[in-house]
């Protein structure tokens, strides 16, 4: 039997192949450019930029500046501080939740999760609420606890911080190798030496890593120190400060120059931490079996309670003072700041999911398409591009908001049309999360096995056939994963929007801000309630559309039970963390 | 010559995976490539195929240069060792991928379907999705999907290694019947001599990114080209000759044992060191002052002892001399 393509057709096809990948490559390349290299570069260069040139002038100033060296010693002294009691805390409840017989085990980890899914400012609302100069407790008892400032920040970056290192100790010692314990056991190890000589050293890098993620969470958060700093400057109100307050942009980009070190330095150890740690664990490993143990369990579930405790507090005393007259003048019951009656009313809630729909469509696509690509380029463009696609992480939100206007509202640039309109919140967005997003994508598309591409193109599929009618209805649970992750993220987001957000295009969160400092404490709280609904529903959504889609995978015909049912293989909720 | 391969080599780094391969293969022809892992055998396959790309190589199919056409357009069937069907298609809709992405009819594709479920015996389960069926089940719908675009050339990599010694014979003489009944041009690749043997027109056995020896399973067993050959395909017992230092070698078949040195000139004298029952024949292991050997005997023995003194004795006819890698 004759090949039935003629030499011409067979060649063109091939071309036409070639010419397929390389219009894809390019539009995941480009876009991952002007978004995020672009904005970058824009913010060094003014940082650099001087009436005589470029130079170091900005930085020598600055640095040489009394109130700079204090602001940058108070974000390292917040952040060393709030890092330390995060990790403690984190790494006990995680360890209680793993390691101890408890109840309410689902319970408390959803408890601990509850920040993820609430604007960055909230706990510091909360607790203003509670132990504020008009807070109930002072209120109440006529004490004079002051927590603006250091103790403030602090507490409130531990509470915001907690389900970040939470996740990540969680999984350290989610797995461990029974049989190391009872060898431990039989040698006579007692429990404190066997926590201090298998446990933290089979948990380190968990340790390590969750520190370097706190710490930049801590010393690049924007909504709490903001809400609860009063006179204590951080680099990140520094810079909103200098930009929006002061219109001055260099200073802002010097100071913003200054903040990606830290988090480059955490994207850097957490890469080398992943490279270093996966044989930890091998193939005959006996799982961990976890015995009731009375006085060990009895302390485990009490610390949990009161770490739930105090997480649920701050969100539930928002709950409560947006449905309270006047906090803490008059406690009675009310509606009125439901009204939305200041500002511009409902609008920027409106406003806000509209951008979170479209971030997370563009995020989906975007996504997906790079973790597509860097399956199947070179190893050089692979790199390229995983580079590009996790350089997001790096860089503080607050950083690439400041990019964003340095580039977009130039006028000398032909993207500026885009400034002050809803899709540059949504690209915003994107770009601020893109390293997450990808990730799921990736690990999504590594259950994919390259076979199938292969059996694929054997069968005579080209690439957007094999896309469309293999990979793609594979991975549909993770779609809806990272979409859902997008809207929540761009639901709750302040820090790298805040300088985007015109008159026309304000969002949600911004307005809990803008109403806090209005001092309408009760309408900043019922508007916060009203995003965490949003996020509850999008969450709600997210699971009924994963139950179906395992349905859907069941065949509609009649055959028998399935002997072997597979695995989920949906990233489930942990897509949705950051 | 319907597949002329012709000096194919590849390397992945510095290691060499094929070192300047020509091979043909006739239309309609059965071949196995046979090697132990990692001999190049699967990276051969897959360059035929398309899905890898060689450093150099002139591939012929029916006198046509393959070089510019691309795996999808070959029109090559695959089937992988590990279970490749896509796990979100029913059994009907994975056999009936190769045909919509060649642009066949709704009613071509269903008629065809259908045809490729009756030769694979499972016309019931159009139906089931891949993760319902067993494994033997999984590589009969993979067989089909391959074969229903009618390929030039059936490509099977491994397909049987994953699956229980008994559904693996069983579908080893499926696949075989299938390949006779349709005529279509096939290349396996396989570790296992016996699955090489039973099932392929001609073996091309393979080791360290060169081929060995091509031919008939009948041929290789009688006449291996080498040391390798001799020993990866059935068993044969070495020593050294003596007078030019080459290889001289003998089937454990061919051995003969005899209580007295009246058997024959060659015949040399050894120790019973060890004997195995194993039904049909009886396995010796005889130890000599220079050489030790094993010989196979027919049936049952139980006249022969551990520890009785023998003659090992082989026709003149049956002793090869071989040279090559190994020797």
């Amino acid at each position: 039997m004759p090949p039935a393509l003629s030499r011409g057709g067979i060649g063109a096809r091939l071309d036409i192949d070639r010419l397929q990948q390389t219009i894809v490559v390019v539009a995941v390349l480009l876009p991952l450019l002007l978004f995020v290299v672009v904005p970058l570069w824009s913010l060094l260069r003014l940082s650099f930029e001087t009436p005589g040139g470029y130079g170091l002038d900005n930085y020598a100033r600055h640095f040489a500046s009394a109130k700079f060296g204090r602001i940058v010693g108070n974000s390292f002294a917040v952040a060393t501080t709030a890092t330390l009691i995060t990790v403690v805390l984190a790494y006990a409840f995680a360890y209680s939740l793993q390691r101890a017989a408890i109840r309410w085990r689902a319970g408390f980890a959803a408890v601990a999760l509850l920040p993820l899914y609430a604007p960055s400012l909230v706990q510091a609302l909360g607790i203003l609420f509670l132990f504020g100069r008009n807070g109930i407790v002072n209120r109440t008892f006529g004490s004079g606890i002051d927590l603006y400032g250091f103790w403030g920040i602090v507490i409130a970056d531990v509470l915001y911080s907690f389900p970040h290192a939470f996740l990540i100790l969680t999984a350290a010692l989610a797995h461990a190798d029974a049989r190391l314990y009872e060898s431990a056991r039989m040698l006579g190890a007692g429990s404190a030496r066997v926590f201090r000589t298998v446990t933290l050293p089979g948990t380190r890098y968990g340790v390590i890593s969750a520190a370097f993620v706190v710490f930049t969470i801590v010393i690049t958060d924007f909504g709490n120190p903001v809400v609860i700093g009063g006179d204590y400057g951080v680099l990140a109100t520094e810079i909103y400060n200098q930009v929006s307050g002061q219109g001055n942009m260099a200073l802002g980009a010097v100071v913003g120059v200054v903040l990606l070190v830290p988090a480059a330095l955490a994207v850097l150890v957490e890469r080398w931490i992943t490279r270093h740690s996966h044989a930890a664990l091998g193939e005959r490993s006996q799982p961990l079996s976890i015995e009731p143990e009375a006085w060990r369990d009895r302390i485990a579930f009490l610390f949990c309670s009161v770490v739930a405790l105090a997480i649920a507090a701050v969100v539930a005393v928002v709950a409560i003072a947006s449905v309270i007259t006047l906090w803490p003048y008059n406690m009675h019951f009310s509606l009125r700041h439901y009204r939305f009656d200041v500002q511009n009313g409902l609008a920027p809630l409106w406003t806000s999911i509209v951008v979170s729909l479209m971030a997370a469509a563009i995020g989906v696509v975007v996504t997906l398409a790079a973790a597509a690509m860097a399956r199947t380029l070179r190893p050089v463009s692979a790199q390229l591009l995983h580079f590009l696609s996790i350089l997001p992480a790096a860089v503080p939100g607050m950083v690439l908001g400041l990019g964003y206007i340095l580039t977009f509202n130039d006028p000398r640039n032909p993207l500026e049309v885009l400034y002050g309109t809803l899709l540059i919140l949504a690209i915003c967005n994107v770009y601020h999360y893109h390293a997450q997003g990808f990730l799921i994508a990736g690990t999504a598309l590594r259950q994919v096995s390259t076979v199938f591409d292969e059996a694929s193109t054997c069968l005579g599929a080209g690439f957007l056939r094999t896309l469309r009618s293999v990979l793609l209805p594979i991975i549909a649970p993770a779609i809806v994963s990272i979409g859902v992750f997008f809207f929540v993220r761009s639901m709750v987001t302040l820090s790298a929007v805040i300088f985007l957000v015109t008159p026309a295009t304000q969002l949600a969160a911004v307005s809990v801000l803008l109403l806090d400092d209005a001092g309408n404490q009760n309408q900043a709280a019922a508007y916060s309630i009203c995003i965490m609904a949003i996020v509850a529903l999008a969450l709600a959504a997210l699971h009924a559309t994963l139950a179906l889609l395992r349905r859907w995978r069941q065949p509609h015909d009649h055959v028998p039970v399935p002997a072997r049912v597979r695995a989920d293989d949906s990233p489930g909720m942990a897509g949705v963390s950051p | 010559m319907y597949l002329s391969l012709r000096h194919i080599c590849k390397r992945f780094g510095t290691v060499p995976a094929l070192i300047d391969v020509s091979l043909d293969v006739d239309e309609g022809e059965f071949v196995c490539f046979l090697g132990p892992s990692g001999c190049g055998k699967t990276t051969l396959l897959r360059i035929i195929a398309g899905l890898e790309k060689p450093d150099s190589a002139h591939l012929l199919l029916g006198g046509r240069d393959l070089a510019r056409i691309p795996a999808r357009s070959r029109n090559f069937g695959i089937v992988f060792q590990s279970y490749s069907l896509f796990p979100n298609l029913s059994v009907a809709r994975n056999i009936a991928y190769g045909l919509a992405c060649r642009g066949w009819t709704a009613a071509a594709q269903r008629g065809r379907v259908d045809e490729m479920l009756a030769v694979v015996n499972l016309a019931d389960h159009a139906g089931y999705y891949p993760h319902q069926l067993s494994g033997g089940q999984q590589q009969r719908v993979a067989l089909a999907r391959a074969l229903a675009p009618r390929p030039q050339v059936l490509l099977l990599d491994e397909p049987l290694s994953a699956l229980d010694a008994k559904v693996r014979e069983d579908l080893r003489a499926e696949i075989k019947s299938l390949q006779s009944a349709l005529g279509v041009t096939t290349i396996m690749v396989t570790h296992d001599q016996h699955e090489a043997m039973e099932i392929a027109d001609r073996i091309v056995v393979m080791n360290r990114g060169v081929i060995e020896q091509v031919g008939a399973p009948r041929q290789l067993y009688d006449e291996p080209a080498n040391r390798f050959v001799a020993d990866f395909i059935g068993r044969m017992n070495f020593w050294s000759n003596g007078a030019d230092g080459s290889v001289l070698g003998v089937r454990p078949e061919h051995l003969h044992l005899a209580a007295d040195a009246d058997a024959g000139d060659r015949a040399w004298r050894g120790r019973i060191e060890r004997i195995v029952f194993l039904g049909s024949i009886t396995r010796v292991l005889v130890a000599g002052d220079d050489r030790r050997c094993t010989v196979e005997l027919g049936g049952s023995r139980p006249d022969l002892q551990v520890g009785q003194s023998v003659y090992v004795h082989a026709d003149a006819a049956a002793v090869h001399h071989l040279a090559g890698p190994g020797a």
